[in-house]
C-alpha cells in the first residue's frame, strides 16, 4: 500500500471522481436531475452518490486510502532520509569513487588541507575528514541536504492538509447518520416542529450553515443543506439583520452587498453590532459570518389586475412576495403566487450595435395557477423600456422554468402609462364605437363610393368580431379556411390595413371627445395603434387574459449569510506552508556529495562529485569545482 | 559583492524606491494594509528581477516611461484619445495591445526563418520583436489600469479581472519566461515553437475583442474586490505560462526524437532539461496560486475549499504535474513519455483556465464568453 504505484492509482481515482463532480452539477434539487436524466439513470446515479461526489462514502474511502498510503510512505522512508541527512559517507572505496561520472584526478604538488577545506566551505559544503586504515586522507563534503527534507515536508504537508480537510468534512455527521442518531429533514416544516434528530447542537465543532434574514428579522439557527433535505444547526448566538444595502456603480451593476448585523451571545449576553460585506467577514464566538447572497425578504406589492380581453374594470390587490393571493374571476378561481421582486435590473438592450447595459427598473415574478393546478410563470417590469425607439411595458411568460420567457410588449401611451392601451382595448370591444368608426372610414374613403356600403359594413364588423376573439391569429385562421390560396396574401394585407385604419379612427374620435386627456400623441398615433393591436393579438398567447400591473411597492430585502466553524483551516494553512517549503527544497536545492581522496604517497588527489538528481547544469558545476581545486595548485 | 552593483542597478532600485514612496505618500488613503505590503514587496521583487536580469531592467524602465507618457497625454480625460495622435494609434491601452497582437505573429514568422537560416540577425530581430510586443502589451495593461480610473474612480481596478485581460497577461508572462530561458540556454531556436502558443492566445484575444466587444472595461463584481486578486491571478498565470512553455519545448523534443529538424534544434538533453525547469517553476507558482486562492475563497465565499469546478480542476492540474515531477525526480524517468505527458498536461491546464469558464458554471465564473 505504500508503493508509489498504489498512490498514483488512488490519485487517478481522485482525479476522475473530481472530474465527474465538475461535469455533473452537484447538490442540485433532486427533481432537476430526474428531469435531466430520467428516473432510471437518476436512481443509478443516486445510489453511486454522484450528485454529491465529494461527500460520498466511496470518495472518502479513497481519500483515506491515499492518506494512509502517503503516511506509510513517510513512515517508511523518513528514518533513512533523516539518517542520510546527518550522515557523511566516509566508507567509500577508491574504486567506487573512480566509477562515478564526475571523477577527476588533479595534480596538486603542494597539498594544503586547510586551504582545500576552506575552499569547499566557501562553496557551501559541510566538510568532514577522515584518515583510513592505510593512512590515506579522505575529505567528505556535502551540501543541499535540505533537498531530502523536502521529501518529508511535502508528504507530511499532504497528510496535514488532508487531516485538516477531514476535520472540516462531514465525517462526524455521516457517522451519526449511519448510527441513526441524526436524520436529514426532507419536509418543509416550521422550525418549531423540526425534531431533535434533525438538529445539530451549538457545540458542533465544524459546520457551514446558511441563514437567511429579512430586514428586521432575528434568528438563532442556521440551515445546512444536505442531499435532498436539510439539517438545522443551533448557533451559540442570535443574529439579527438591521439593514441590508446594495451599492451600485453608476452603470447600475452591483458594487457591494452589506449587512448591518446585531449579534447577541446566548452564553454571555454580549452584544455586537457590525457591518459585514463580501470579502469582509466577521468572527464572533468562534463562528465566522460571511455575506454570501441576498434575495427578496417579502416586498409588499400593490397591484392592479386588468383583463386584456374584456371591458371589465381593473381590480386592485395588495400582495407580498413569497405569499399567494386568490382571485375569483369569471367563475374561475386563480391563485397568484408571488415569487420575487427585483429593484434593479441590468439588461443589455440592443438599441444599436453597441452593447448597452442599463438599469430598466423593478420587476416582479409570479405564477398564475388555475383551478386545475396548472401554472405559468410571469415576470413583469414596472416601467416601460425603450425598444427600437418606442416605449413598451414588458412582461414575460413561460410555462416551465426550463424555457425562456416569451414577451408581451404593450406600448406605453403619451403619458408613459398603460392607460392608453386599456382605453383602446375597451373601445375595440365596444360594438357601437366600432360601427361609428367604420362608418367614418368608409365615408372618408372616396374610392369606395360605388361599393355597397352596407355589405362592407357587415363584413368589416365580422372582421372585427374575429379580431376581438383571437387577434390577428384568428383572422389568419379564418382566411386559411375561407379564401383560396392565391388571394390569401392580398386579403390578409387588406384586412390588416382596415383594422389599422378603423382602430386609428377610434382613437381620433376618442381624442376629439376627450380633449383634456393627453393619452395619445397624434403624431405617433399610427405606431401606437399598430403596437397596441399587436399587443392585443399577442395577449391570446399570454396564457392568461389577466395583466398584473405593479403600482406601488415597499421594498423588503433579505440577506443570505453563511456561518462557518472550521477548525481544520489552521491545519490546512499550516500544511500549505509546509507544502510550498517542501516543493521549493525538492526542486531548487540540489544535493551534492563530494569526496577528495589524497593517497599517502601521491602527488595527485582524486576529486569526485555526485548528485542524486542529474540536471544539465551539474556538468558545469562539477567542472567549476574542479577548476577551483586546480587553481589551488597554482597558488601553492 | 556590494561594490559590484553597477550604477544602473543603483539607479534602478533607487527609482523603484522613490516611485513606491511617491505612491505611498500620494495614495495611502486608498490602500489597505495588505496593499501597502504588496507595494513594498514589489520594490524588492522587481529589484531582484532587475539585478539578476539586465533585459528585464530595460523592459521595466521602458514600460514605466511609456505608461507615464500615456498618463501625461491623457491629462485625466478619457475622451482626449480622439484628439491625440499618439494616444489613438499607439499609447491607449487598446492600441498598445493591438500592436502587441500584431508583433507576436511577426516574431513567430521570423523565428521560423531563424530556425532554418540560423543567422544571428534574424534571431536578434525575432527576440527584439518579442521584447517590443511584450513591452507594449504590459504597458497596455498598465495604461488600461489608469483608464479604468478615468471612467470612474470607483470602477478603477487592476486589469486582471476578466478573460480579455488575463489573456494579455498570459501572453506577456509566457513571453517573459521564454525570454529568460532563451538567454540562459543561449539559443533562439525554440522561439519557433514557444511563439506558437503565444499566438494561439493572441488569436483568441483578437476574436474575443472583435466578436464580443470584450475589451470594454467593466466594473468589478463584489467578490473580486480584494487585494488577493493582485497576487492570486499573476501567480496563477506564471504557472499557466510555464506549463505552456514546457508543452511547446516537449513538442520540440518529440520532433527531434523523430529525427526531424535535428540540424536546427538544440539537443534532446537541453530540451528535456528545459521542460523540467519550466514545469518546476510553473508547479511552484501554481501551488502558491492555488493556496492563495483557497485563502481568498475562505475570506470571500466562507470556505477554503468548496469543490467548485475551478478549484477542482486546479487540483487536477496540480495532481497531474505532481505526478510528472514524481516520475522524473524520484523514479528518474526521462524521455518520450514525459514529453507527451507535458503536452497533455497543457490541455488539462487549458481546460482549467478556459474550459471551466466555457462549459461548467460555478462560483469562479468571472470570465464568461
Amino acid at each position: 500500500m505504500s508503493s508509489m504505484r498504489f498512490a498514483i492509482t488512488m490519485l487517478s481515482f481522485v482525479g476522475i471522481a473530481s472530474i465527474i463532480g465538475t461535469i455533473l452539477k452537484q447538490k442540485q434539487p433532486y427533481e432537476s436531475y430526474i428531469i435531466k436524466f430520467g428516473q432510471f439513470w437518476f436512481d443509478i446515479f443516486k445510489h453511486l452518490d454522484l450528485f454529491n461526489v465529494y461527500q460520498a462514502v466511496w470518495f472518502l474511502i479513497i481519500l483515506v486510502f491515499l492518506i494512509s498510503s502517503t503516511s506509510l510512505c513517510v513512515i517508511r522512508n523518513s528514518p533513512s532520509i533523516l539518517r542520510e541527512y546527518q550522515k557523511f559517507q566516509d566508507q567509500i572505496r577508491e574504486k567506487s569513487l573512480r566509477s562515478f561520472k564526475h571523477s577527476y584526478e588533479i595534480k596538486l604538488p603542494v597539498f594544503n588541507k586547510l586551504n582545500l577545506i576552506s575552499l569547499l566551505e566557501k562553496n557551501n559544503f559541510k566538510v568532514r575528514e577522515k584518515i583510513n586504515s592505510s593512512g590515506d586522507l579522505l575529505i567528505v563534503a556535502k551540501k543541499g541536504s535540505f533537498q531530502k527534507l523536502g521529501y518529508i515536508f511535502t508528504h507530511l504537508a499532504i497528510i496535514v492538509i488532508s487531516v485538516g480537510g477531514i476535520l472540516d468534512g462531514n465525517l462526524k455527521l455521516k457517522t451519526q447518520e449511519l448510527l441513526g442518531l441524526k436524520e436529514i429533514q426532507t419536509q418543509d416544516i416550521p422550525l418549531s416542529e423540526i425534531p431533535r434528530k434533525s438538529r445539530l447542537d451549538a457545540d458542533n465543532f465544524s459546520y457551514r450553515a446558511n441563514v437567511l434574514l429579512s430586514e428586521g428579522e432575528k434568528q438563532d439557527v442556521g440551515v445546512i443543506p444536505s442531499k435532498d433535505g436539510y439539517l438545522i444547526q443551533e448557533l451559540p448566538f442570535s443574529v439579527g439583520l438591521k439593514d441590508f444595502n446594495i451599492e451600485h456603480y453608476s452603470s447600475g451593476q452591483p458594487k457591494s452587498y452589506e449587512s448591518d448585523l446585531i449579534l447577541t451571545s446566548k452564553v454571555t449576553g454580549k452584544i455586537k453590532e457590525k457591518k459585514i460585506s463580501v470579502n469582509k467577514p466577521l468572527t464572533f464566538e468562534g463562528v465566522t459570518i460571511y455575506q454570501s447572497d441576498f434575495q427578496d425578504g417579502g416586498t409588499k406589492l400593490n397591484i392592479l389586475v386588468t383583463d386584456l380581453q374584456s371591458n371589465d374594470r381593473s381590480q386592485s390587490m395588495n400582495a407580498e412576495v413569497f405569499k399567494s393571493n386568490n382571485l375569483i374571476y369569471m367563475d374561475q378561481s386563480y391563485s397568484f403566487e408571488f415569487e420575487d421582486f427585483r429593484l434593479f435590473n441590468i439588461l443589455d438592450i440592443d438599441s444599436s450595435q453597441k452593447k448597452n447595459s442599463q438599469n430598466v427598473g423593478p420587476n416582479f415574478t409570479y405564477k398564475i395557477r388555475n383551478q386545475s393546478g396548472q401554472a405559468n410563470e410571469y415576470q413583469t417590469y414596472q416601467m416601460p423600456m425603450q425598444l427600437e425607439g418606442r416605449y413598451f411595458f414588458v412582461s414575460g411568460m413561460r410555462p416551465t422554468p426550463q424555457e425562456d420567457y416569451k414577451f408581451l410588449k404593450i406600448p406605453a401611451d403619451g403619458k408613459g402609462s398603460l392607460e392608453g392601451f386599456f382605453i383602446l382595448k375597451n373601445l375595440l370591444l365596444d360594438k357601437k364605437i366600432i360601427e361609428s368608426a367604420i362608418n367614418k372610414v368608409i365615408l372618408s374613403s372616396s374610392s369606395t363610393k360605388e361599393v355597397d356600403t352596407d355589405n362592407l359594413m357587415l363584413s368589416t364588423l365580422k372582421l372585427f368580431k374575429t379580431f376581438q376573439q383571437g387577434g390577428y391569429n384568428a383572422i389568419a385562421l379564418s382566411i386559411d379556411k375561407n379564401i383560396p390560396g392565391s388571394e390569401q396574401e392580398s386579403a390578409a394585407n387588406a384586412y390588416i390595413k382596415i383594422i389599422l385604419l378603423v382602430a386609428n379612427q377610434i382613437l381620433l374620435d376618442y381624442q376629439d371627445n376627450n380633449v383634456s386627456t393627453k393619452y395619445f400623441d397624434l403624431e405617433d398615433l399610427p405606431f401606437f395603434t399598430q403596437d397596441a393591436l399587436n399587443a392585443y393579438s399577442d395577449s391570446f398567447f399570454y396564457g392568461t387574459p389577466l395583466f398584473l400591473e405593479l403600482k406601488e411597492f415597499e421594498h423588503v430585502q433579505a440577506s443570505g449569510l453563511q456561518l462557518t466553524k472550521s477548525p481544520g483551516k489552521f491545519w490546512v494553512y499550516l500544511g500549505s506552508i509546509m507544502l510550498v517549503i517542501g516543493i521549493f527544497c525538492m526542486i531548487y536545492i540540489q544535493e551534492v556529495r563530494l569526496w577528495v581522496l589524497k593517497k599517502k604517497n601521491s602527488k595527485n588527489i582524486l576529486l569526485t562529485l555526485t548528485t542524486n538528481r542529474h540536471h544539465l547544469t551539474f556538468d558545469k558545476y562539477a567542472d567549476d569545482i574542479k577548476n577551483k581545486l586546480n587553481s589551488l595548485s597554482k597558488k601553492g | 559583492m556590494m561594490n559590484q552593483v553597477s550604477l544602473y542597478n543603483k539607479i534602478f532600485m533607487g527609482g523603484l524606491f522613490l516611485l513606491a514612496s511617491y505612491a505611498l505618500i500620494q495614495f495611502h488613503n486608498y490602500m489597505d494594509g495588505y496593499e501597502v505590503a504588496i507595494l513594498i514587496s514589489s520594490i524588492f521583487v522587481f529589484s531582484w528581477l532587475g539585478f539578476s536580469w539586465t533585459n528585464f531592467k530595460n523592459f521595466f524602465v521602458t514600460i514605466f516611461l511609456l505608461s507615464f507618457l500615456s498618463i501625461f497625454l491623457y491629462k485625466g480625460n478619457l475622451l482626449i484619445v480622439e484628439e491625440s495622435f499618439l494616444l489613438k494609434y499607439f499609447l491607449s491601452s487598446q492600441s498598445a495591445i493591438m500592436w502587441m497582437s500584431a508583433l507576436y505573429p511577426l516574431s513567430l514568422i521570423i523565428y521560423w526563418v531563424h530556425l532554418f537560416n540560423s543567422q544571428e540577425f534574424s534571431g536578434k530581430l525575432a527576440s527584439s520583436l518579442v521584447w517590443i510586443a511584450t513591452t507594449l502589451g504590459t504597458a497596455g495593461l498598465l495604461i488600461r489600469w489608469y483608464e479604468s480610473y478615468l471612467i470612474n474612480i470607483d470602477i478603477g481596478h487592476i486589469p486582471i479581472s476578466n478573460l480579455y485581460e488575463v489573456f494579455v497577461l498570459f501572453c506577456i508572462i509566457t513571453a517573459l519566461i521564454y525570454m529568460y530561458y532563451e538567454e540562459r540556454i543561449a539559443t533562439k531556436k525554440l522561439g519557433a515553437f514557444i511563439l506558437v502558443i503565444i499566438n494561439v492566445a493572441v488569436g483568441f484575444l483578437l476574436w474575443y475583442s472583435f466578436a464580443k466587444g470584450a475589451h470594454e472595461i467593466q466594473p468589478l463584481v463584489p467578490a473580486l474586490q480584494s487585494y488577493w486578486m493582485k497576487i492570486h491571478v499573476p501567480a496563477n498565470f506564471i504557472g499557466y505560462g510555464a506549463f505552456a512553455i514546457a508543452a511547446m519545448v516537449s513538442t520540440a523534443y518529440l520532433v527531434v526524437d523523430k529525427g526531424w529538424l535535428t540540424k536546427y534544434l538544440p539537443e534532446k538533453d537541453i530540451l528535456e532539461d528545459m521542460t523540467y525547469r519550466t514545469i518546476a517553476i510553473g508547479f511552484i507558482f501554481f501551488t502558491i496560486a492555488t493556496i492563495l486562492g483557497a485563502v481568498w475563497a475562505a475570506e470571500a465565499w466562507g470556505g477554503y475549499w468548496s469543490w467548485d469546478p475551478k478549484e477542482t480542476w486546479a487540483l487536477i492540474v496540480w495532481l497531474n504535474y505532481a505526478a510528472w515531477l514524481h516520475l522524473r525526480l524520484i523514479k528518474g524517468l526521462r524521455g518520450n513519455l514525459l514529453a507527451w505527458w507535458s503536452i497533455i498536461g497543457l490541455f488539462i491546464t487549458a481546460f482549467c483556465f478556459l474550459g471551466v469558464n466555457l462549459f461548467l458554471s460555478g462560483l469562479h465564473s468571472y470570465g464568461e464568453l
